[in-house]
């Protein structure tokens, strides 16, 4: 089913951790190399960087055969030859992929995912196009089947997490055409959510699945947040709103909307708690995402204060707590520590960091300037969130 | 680390018990990091509480007289300045480790309310009359010292964007090409001097052996300024495009030769890309352009993309194996 020979996938995560306990003191280069020897790998996984590299440009190369192949087909009238020469693009792109991997086992490379998106793309672009009579129904299903299966053969984390939230579209579709389902969605969508996450969860620990962790760490991600969004009143009052019609006036409430408030207010925190009492950092970061969340439907619908004086407070609250939590974990407590994590990641060699604030900063008065933007602007890019 | 597979590998009699008794002991003690969760809080605190109070100043100008707000910025820069002298490590050439994230994150808001702080100078008394020039120049000035003086790479970048800002370019990650206007043929001029610049004064830091770690932040921008800036010239200049095309096959030389003695991934894939980026367009101004034929230019990025993709692959897997 998988598109790499199990025995591979399996030499190159020995080949990593052996590497990892390598950085930590743990090994020996010797036995590094002896592990290397014993379980070869022959994947190709270039550096961060240059995945991007190669992703852009097979982005590149696949628009401009897609390109090529559409204007070779514009002289004839009809739109069965655009469609078709659109899907022979769409195949050209898996039989790239499929070459790639097999002949030079590319993996996580920056080409397969290009060419698997692309792939996706343009298939779904030949068969949607000019079709007015398909119902959403239709749409969220086939690609729903399709990113199933691109998932399966290739472990793309992306791909996962499209066919996720297109199944969450499907049963949202099919759930609308029985009596009372309007009602009862937020709670069908929330139930769904919560068996995905404790089926992923589960799953993320069975060996037989090892090569799909990635993919199922993503999946509890979303499912989490999916199983807040399903019951955040801004969410459930704005879709049933613009969906159905109600013309619900400002400061109008949606019947039982105590229950979405308790529940946009209740949840996050319990992630939180949660999070700290398993050190399971996917619930813990979550919630701690979702708090601003919370943040925004309260003040999208009561006006508790200024914006200016909720930044202001905002402010003082988080970086005061920062550093009273950088002083209670001075010295390691209850497990918990301050100090980074051994593994440097790709965002330190890169110092992101200082590009996310070089980005956030305004600098003063520019010369052609009237001299209006002191300073103010950067309360906007609060979305960037540090360094991963 | 997964312990099932040390064992394994253990039992294969590829790791020795002690080393295996190590690697258990490290996996079980491990404790639970919260750094990067307390780094974001502290980053959002510092945006949350710059911006608003910058719109808090700004809305309630007329209520609360200037003189107080100044002073309340003043005494906030003061304290976090203050705040990051007790605690400084002492200077060195070399890099300083930091005390704490939140020393860091001090400095940051210092340095945000010092550029507040002359901003409202400079707007509400034009402290520096027309001189808008200096309105900037002195922020520079103060952050290019605040980021030697206390190593901070965050305050560079802060430092550099505004060297930019003074020379009258836009070089924030995301605004390089929103917000300048390269028709404006002395904006390119100045970005093709100041990339030149800045990627000198990577050099310069790296030779002297002053803050050798700022050399990338230097680099970074300098290098991506100068390509955008010669590859503008060559679309712009109706004449001379020809001699922007030979400013940026120096550059790409340089870069190029730079990042293979630095073992530099990123560099040497710069290089390539801003490169070929180059030479498309030179070939598009001079054969395309005359022959009018779609579909060869349609062949040609085809197969060069298709070219510069196993060029590139070969190239990092050679040096991987370096």
């Amino acid at each position: 089913m998988i598109a790499w020979p199990t025995t591979t996938l399996d030499n190159f995560d020995i080949q990593n951790e052996a590497a990892k306990a390598h950085r930590q003191g743990c090994i020996s280069t010797e036995t590094l190399e002896a592990v290397r020897a014993a379980h070869p790998a022959k994947l190709y996984t270039p550096h961060p960087i240059t995945r991007v590299g190669l992703f852009i440009l097979t982005t590149i190369v696949a628009t401009f055969t897609a390109g090529f192949l559409v204007l070779l087909s514009i002289t004839s009238e009809s739109m069965s030859v655009f469609r078709v020469m659109l899907v022979i693009a769409s195949l050209l792109c898996i039989g790239a992929l499929e070459f790639a991997i097999s002949q030079k086992g590319s993996y996580r490379s920056g080409i397969n995912e290009a060419l698997l998106w692309s792939a996706v793309g343009l298939l779904c672009t030949g068969i949607f196009l000019e079709s007015h009579n398909t119902s959403e129904k239709t749409v969220a299903l086939v690609v729903f089947g399709l990113t199933v299966l691109g998932t399966l053969r290739y472990a793309d984390m992306v791909s996962s997490a499209v066919a996720y939230l297109s199944f969450l579209l499907l049963i949202f579709w099919q759930a609308l055409y029985i009596p009372y389902g309007l009602q009862a969605l937020p709670f069908l969508l929330m139930a769904l959510s919560l068996a995905v996450y404790l089926i992923a969860t589960k799953m993320e620990k069975r060996p037989a699945l090892r090569h799909y962790a990635d993919c199922l760490t993503l999946l509890r991600v979303l499912s989490l947040i999916t199983l807040y969004m399903a019951g955040n009143y801004y969410v459930v009052r704005e879709t049933t709103n613009s969906m159905f019609m109600l013309e619900l006036k400002p400061g109008q409430g949606i019947p039982g909307g105590w229950i979405f408030w308790i529940l946009t207010v209740v949840i996050p925190p319990l992630y939180i708690f949660l999070g700290v009492r398993k050190k399971d950092a996917v619930l813990l970061r979550t919630g701690i995402i979702l708090i601003a969340m919370i943040v925004f439907t309260i003040r999208y619908y009561h006006s508790v204060m200024p914006l200016e004086t909720a930044m202001v407070i905002g402010g003082l609250v988080l970086t005061g707590g920062a550093w009273a939590l950088i002083r209670y974990l001075h010295t390691p407590k209850n497990g918990f520590t301050y100090a980074a994590s051994d593994e440097p990641g790709m965002a330190d060699r890169l110092k992101v960091e200082s590009l996310i604030i070089a980005q956030t900063f305004t600098p003063g008065a520019r010369p052609a300037d009237t001299g209006t933007n002191f300073g103010g602007g950067s309360g906007g890019g609060g979305g960037a969130s540090g360094d991963f | 680390m997964n312990i099932d597979t040390f064992s394994k590998l253990q039992k294969e009699g590829l790791i020795s018990d002690e080393e295996m008794q190590r690697v258990t002991h490290t996996e079980t003690t491990r404790l639970f990091s919260l750094h990067w969760e307390i780094k974001t809080a502290l980053y959002l605190g510092v945006l949350l509480l710059s911006g608003g109070l910058g719109i808090l100043v700004y809305k309630n100008i007329d209520t609360i007289g200037h003189q107080v707000i100044l002073l309340f910025i003043a005494l906030l820069c003061i304290g976090c300045y203050a705040y990051c002298f007790r605690h400084r490590p002492p200077f060195s050439r070399e890099k300083t480790e930091s005390p704490n994230a939140f020393y860091d994150y001090a400095l940051l808001l210092g340095s945000l309310t010092f550029v507040t702080f002359i901003g409202y100078l400079q707007y509400q008394y034009t402290a520096f009359g027309t001189a808008y020039g200096l309105a900037t120049f002195i922020p520079m000035v103060v952050l290019f010292a605040t980021a030697y003086y206390f190593d901070h790479l965050g305050i560079l970048s802060m430092a550099i964007t505004n060297l930019a800002a003074w020379a009258g370019i836009a070089i924030t990650p995301f605004q390089v090409l929103s917000q300048n206007d390269f028709s404006n043929h002395s904006l390119i001029y100045t970005g093709a001097v100041l990339g030149a610049a800045l990627v000198g004064m990577a050099e310069l830091s790296e030779k002297r052996d002053f803050k050798k770690h700022f050399a990338f932040s230097y680099r970074n921008f300098g290098v991506h300024i100068f390509f955008i800036a010669t590859i503008a010239g060559m679309c712009i200049f109706e004449k001379w495009y020809f001699l922007w095309f030979l400013l940026a096959a120096a550059g790409v030389y340089l870069t190029w030769y730079r990042a293979f003695r630095d073992h530099s991934f990123y560099f040497i894939l710069l290089a390539v890309l801003y490169g070929y980026i180059a030479f498309t367009i030179l070939l598009t101004r001079t054969v395309f352009h005359q022959l009018g034929d779609i579909y060869g230019g349609f062949l040609y990025v085809i197969a060069s993309s298709v070219a510069i993709i196993f060029f590139l692959v070969n190239l990092s897997k050679k040096i991987k194996q370096q």
